[in-house]
């Protein structure tokens, strides 16, 4: 937590790609100078160019650079930054780096270190939540072995699937489903594996798997001074591999009573904790019984808080700023009317088909314009993406009076506008589900992608005439380099 | 003038219509067999299609466009579908009956098909006239392709091949055609053709045949289908005309060149001026004789080396569709100056097995003759070439085929000539196509061909068509493997062009998911050649919407790589082109049983699992057990042993990045 009434100077942002450039975006309408940071192979990336100084921090691999706390905090310190964003991803729910930083005299954007590591431990959390009254899923804590598992089931009457986490999870990583008794022994060093790997810790949990659940978040902005508000909430139940890809606000699948229901219970739980800067809580809703489960709190700024920024017509990212320095929010409650549809998709480079991750130079980069869409890019024509991070490049969003209008513009600029050559993208399968007849009813569930794969794949985009007047000119090429062939 | 035969008009309306007319009708070839007998069958459906609102126009009674070896030589050589070539012919020539050449149980291919894939194949093809022929004259073969196509009410055109020799008499073609009548139940819904392939009909030879036919059948409708190799084509043509063939075949004038059909506006001119009326509209026939001028010249390349008449096609009998693609072979191969002597080999060696020189035949003919000449070129050079022909001249024409009258010495050698023929020309002795037109050849040629067994094997022949003796092929087999092949459903048209010829169907649809319709949309010269110079461009339509491509500069090779860069409508585009020096990296692709691949592109970060750690060659692993994990992305992905099984080989490093499909592991079942 940043010491109130501090001004930012300069800022470092210790992230890269899309949430990097994001964030500088809000920094340049403040007027607040950016530091970049960047491992070797990000050296001539977007946010570099973006930023207005840069540092370079390490290799490749993260834990030597956009994990290494060390040189993250030396950095912003030589660049002379006095505050420090993390974005979302790397050391965004680090509490120990949040010390660092605030022991360092930085300004930290987000919430204070303690918060960080109650929220991130999964079972802190759903103690924390149960105490405040908020709805959790049945489970058990502190899995170290299946017996564990198969006990906590006969006892509470639990069938599977079941799902094990890892306790200081997110992101989909080291989260496994577990569909039979069978793969139970896998799944669980799988999880602990992953969780060992991306976390640093493989504290398991294991819990009820809700069928068709719905994933649906509340965006919560707080200051220093107790003022916590919601934003309203998001649909983030389009996912795969537990990796959401579409997201969309407000939500179709509840009516006003719940929605109302779930943001203040939101807002208690967040008020409760004492929260103090943008920050998510998410819930599963089982829609055959109408009722709302406490998922995790995400204490960071989020990928799909565009949308909200979109419905609300707020900069949250400028509402962390603004709290980091200890100022107070000048809004009210009942001032945060939404009036629009917003829907976001995740451009990520890998392959429609098998989600296998495609990267290299990206050689055309058309990004659709237009009417009603907001576009969050992480890189440019001719920019590299390399292997060792994620792989969400570019975001689209798209606004609309209502759902169809907002679905209608995300067909136009995936289907039409947006041009990637180089490396494959999400963006056929994107364009299938926006215009599959479920999705357009609001009738889906996290297991929609799994369930419809063949379908969605089969509705892949016809040939357009641009992609096959390369085709043709891939080949003039080779005749006029090579001349008349063999097999002619 | 309206056409006087249309699409959709039914088989027995257009027969009619033939016989009421005085006169005759042309069928233009230049659309396949003109392209097929001078240019090796790579005139461009692009160059092609410029024809068609002339032949729109002209009359026709029909326009050959399909079939033959342009099939496979379109898949092979020009990339063009054949499917796609009668979809842009009959959005620019609707009035115009097509015309296809199919071989029987042979279909387009090179092998006797069973008949289930007959008839699914001709069903799905969208021809109006069906011309079929036997190498054998085996008119029981054709029984397939003449159901489906009457059914269709598509025109049937059973088709006789000729050549002119002692055994092709009147009599065993009128055999032929009482074959053919009965096949067809009457005349009425038929029309007859003369397939004079080589060209090798006298007028007089052709005046008696057409008028023994017309004799027995007054209401048949005749169709004289001649090549022009032995230079006697026009009288030949005429001949026929006026002994009451009704329908000929020609080509444009600025097509021919020796081994293809006779000059359509020449032949007009000259039947006109010997009383015989031909319906044709000689307008618009001089426009598109006139529009092939523009294009012919980029197919100088493809013509045959060989040029001029050659009345000697009377002995040897090679079919005008034939030449330039034997010659091309033999220029390929190194051979073309033996030519002479193949072609001498090849007229002593229809005396001695008897059936026709066509698709096969031509092609068991070809590679038996050929073959022979060149294995005796190879022992003994010129003077054993020599040696083989003035046997084989002593043998036929001075022995008349008596063995007993030869040395032991000659015997010994005739009886090992076969012994290295190909595998077609023993099946052909067996049977494997049909009946021979003068049954068996004599019991030498089998010891010749096969040695000890030779007795064996006759007694294995069979006179069965190949109709009743093959068994149906599993379609939903040969359809499955195509989709493992394609790693998706194949559309109907790559379906057939699998059935017909698996290799080059695969790499023709390879091409066209690379290349798209490149070979559509670009003009000859430049899907040729390229652009050569800076600055040069081509401007094309796709999709309604115009484009230009512009070259701006190629660069020197540089370790098996040229940059080439264009400008697509405007916009800059680098392309790096591997040349044939590009060092591959070769990937081995998981594709036999045993083989564990990579599901995904990632990392091996781990080769076993956590409990027994690294595997290692032998090691006994249980099914379900993992025995690799990749990363891709930060996201784990076990493989598991799908069996129990042994480690039979490790086929990627620790840490090595792999791409999906990669081969893994040979995991040995046990």
């Amino acid at each position: 937590m940043g010491r109130k009434n501090s001004k930012i100077e300069k800022i470092l942002i210790a992230n890269r790609g899309v949430t990097a450039v994001r964030i500088m975006h809000t920094c340049r309408d403040r007027k607040i100078p950016t530091t970049a940071v960047y491992s070797t192979p990000d050296r001539l990336s977007l946010h570099v160019m973006v930023g207005d100084s840069a540092v370079h921090i390490g290799e490749a691999p993260p834990a030597e650079s956009y994990l290494n706390m060390e040189k993250m905090i030396e950095a912003a310190l030589t660049s002379g930054a006095n505050a420090i964003h993390p974005g979302w991803g790397f050391l965004a729910e680090n509490a120990k780096f949040a010390k660092m930083v605030t022991d360092s005299g930085l300004i930290w954007v987000g919430p204070s270190s303690e918060v960080i590591k109650s929220m991130g431990d999964k079972i802190e959390a759903k103690k924390i939540a149960v105490r405040a009254n908020v709805p959790t899923i049945p489970g058990i804590t502190d899995v170290t072995d299946i017996d564990q598992i198969k006990a906590w089931m006969k006892n509470d009457a639990v069938a599977f699937p079941v799902f094990i986490k890892a306790a200081a999870g997110g992101g989909g990583k080291g989260m496994v489903k577990v569909e039979s008794e069978q793969e139970l022994s896998t799944a669980l060093n799988q999880a602990r594996s992953e969780a060992k790997k991306s976390f640093g810790n493989d504290k398991l949990l294991a819990e009820k798997y809700i069928e068709k659940g719905r994933h649906i978040e509340v965006q919560i902005v707080a200051d220093q001074h107790g003022d916590t508000f919601h934003l309203f909430e998001r649909e983030c139940t389009l996912q795969r591999r537990n990796q959401k890809i579409i997201e969309e606000a407000p939500s179709p699948s509840i009516g006003d009573n719940i929605r109302k229901e779930i943001c203040f219970t939101a807002t208690r739980l967040m008020r409760e904790i004492g929260y103090a800067t943008a920050g998510t809580v998410e819930f599963i809703f089982d829609s055959s019984t109408n009722n709302f489960y406490f998922l995790e709190v995400n204490t960071r700024l989020q990928v799909e808080h565009g949308i909200t920024e979109l419905i609300t017509g707020m900069d949250i990212v400028g509402l962390m700023l603004d709290a980091a320095e200890g100022k107070k929010f000048s809004f009210k409650q009942e001032d945060i009317v939404p009036n629009r549809w917003a829907l976001e998709v995740r451009i990520n480079a890998e392959d429609p088909r098998t989600f296998s991750p495609s990267f290299g130079p990206i050689s055309r980069l058309q990004i659709p314009q237009g009417p009603g869409v907001r576009i969050s890019p992480g890189v440019y024509e001719g920019a590299d993406i390399p292997p060792y991070y994620d792989s969400l490049f570019m975001l689209m969003m798209t606004a609309g009076p209502n759902r169809d209008s907002a679905i209608r513009t995300m067909d136009r600029i995936l289907s039409r506008n947006l041009r990637i050559e180089g490396i494959k993208t999400l963006a056929p399968l994107l364009l299938s589900i926006i215009r599959h007849e479920a999705f357009k009813k609001g009738e889906f569930s996290t297991r929609f992608i799994e369930d419809h794969m063949d379908e969605l794949v089969s509705m892949f985009k016809e040939k357009d005439s641009e992609d096959e007047v390369l085709k043709i000119a891939k080949f003039v090429a080779e005749i006029s380099a090579l001349g008349p062939q063999g097999w002619m | 003038m309206k056409n006087y035969v249309r699409p959709g008009m039914s088989p027995g309306d257009i027969v009619s219509k033939i016989r009421s007319l005085d006169g005759v009708m042309l069928t233009c070839t230049g659309m396949r067999d003109a392209g097929q007998s001078d240019f090796k069958n790579r005139h461009r459906i692009h160059d092609l299609a410029k024809l068609a609102p002339y032949y729109e126009k002209m009359n026709l009674f029909s326009s050959e466009c399909h079939g033959g070896a342009r099939w496979h030589v379109g898949i092979m050589n020009r990339r063009e579908s054949p499917f796609k070539e009668i979809e842009i012919l009959r959005e620019t020539m609707p009035s115009v009956l097509l015309q296809t050449l199919i071989r029987e149980t042979n279909l387009w291919g090179y092998r006797p098909y069973p008949k289930n894939v007959i008839e699914y194949v001709v069903k799905e093809v969208d021809i109006d006239v069906w011309r079929c022929f036997s190498f054998l004259n085996d008119i029981r073969n054709m029984r397939s392709v003449a159901e489906v196509v009457m059914k269709r009410e598509r025109l049937f055109q059973p088709a006789i091949s000729f050549t002119q020799a002692d055994w092709t008499t009147n009599e065993y073609y009128l055999g032929c055609v009482d074959d053919i009548v009965d096949l067809c139940a009457g005349t009425d819904e038929i029309i007859l053709c003369i397939k004079d392939m080589a060209g090798v009909g006298s007028p007089a030879r052709i005046r008696s045949l057409v008028d023994a036919i017309k004799q027995k059948y007054p209401d048949l409708v005749v169709q004289y289908h001649r090549h022009a190799t032995d230079g006697l084509a026009l009288p030949a043509l005429l001949a026929s005309a006026e002994a009451g063939a009704q329908i000929i075949d020609v080509e444009e004038d600025s097509l021919t060149r020796f081994y293809g059909q006779a000059p359509i506006l020449g032949v007009q001119a000259f039947l006109e001026e010997s009383g015989i009326k031909v319906h044709l509209d000689r307008e618009q026939t001089e426009l598109a004789v006139q529009k092939v001028r523009e294009w012919i010249g980029h197919y100088e390349w493809a013509e045959s080396p060989f040029k001029g008449f050659d009345h000697t096609v009377t002995s040897h009998k090679m079919p005008g569709g034939a030449f330039p693609s034997s010659f091309e072979q033999a220029g390929k191969g190194g051979f073309l100056h033996l030519m002479p002597d193949i072609l001498r080999i090849m007229s002593l060696y229809n005396k001695i097995v008897k059936y026709f020189d066509v698709t096969p035949g031509s092609q068991i003919t070809w590679v038996t003759c050929s073959g022979i000449v060149n294995m005796y070129a190879k022992e003994g050079g010129e003077s054993g070439v020599k040696h083989i022909t003035g046997l084989l001249t002593k043998f036929v024409e001075g022995k008349k085929q008596d063995m007993s009258a030869m040395s032991k010495e000659e015997q010994k050698e005739l009886l090992t000539l076969f012994r290295k023929a190909p595998g077609d020309f023993k099946n052909l002795l067996l049977g494997g196509y049909g009946k021979l037109p003068m049954g068996w050849p004599d019991e030498w040629v089998y010891q010749s061909a096969f040695g000890d067994e030779w007795k064996e094997m006759m007694a294995k022949r069979k006179e069965l068509s190949p109709l009743d003796s093959l068994e149906d092929d599993d379609l939903n087999r040969i359809s499955a493997e195509l989709t493992d092949h394609l790693e998706r459903a194949p559309t109907e048209e790559e379906f057939i062009l699998y059935l017909m010829h698996p290799k080059d169907a695969l790499l023709m649809v390879d091409f066209v998911e690379k290349y798209g319709e490149a070979p559509l949309v670009l003009p000859t010269d430049v899907w040729r050649e390229g652009l050569k110079n800076p600055g040069d461009k081509v401007d094309f339509d796709l999709w309604g919407k115009p484009y230009t491509i512009e070259l701006a500069s190629v660069g020197a090779e540089h370790e098996g790589h040229i940059h080439v860069v264009m400008r697509v409508n405007n916009k800059t585009r680098v392309y790096s082109v591997d040349t044939p020096r590009a060092k591959k990296v070769e990937i081995r692709i998981a594709s036999g049983k045993n083989e564990i691949s990579a599901p995904i592109n990632g990392n091996v970060w781990r080769i076993g699992n956590p409990r027994r750690g690294a595997l290692k060659i032998g090691d006994i692993v249980h099914k379900g057990e993992e025995i690799a994990n990749l990363e891709a992305m930060k996201m784990e992905n076990a493989i598991l042993s799908p069996y129990d099984g042994h480690v039979e080989e490790i086929c990627v490093k620790l840490n090595a990045s792999v791409v999906e499909k990669q081969l893994l592991f040979v995991l040995k079942k046990t």
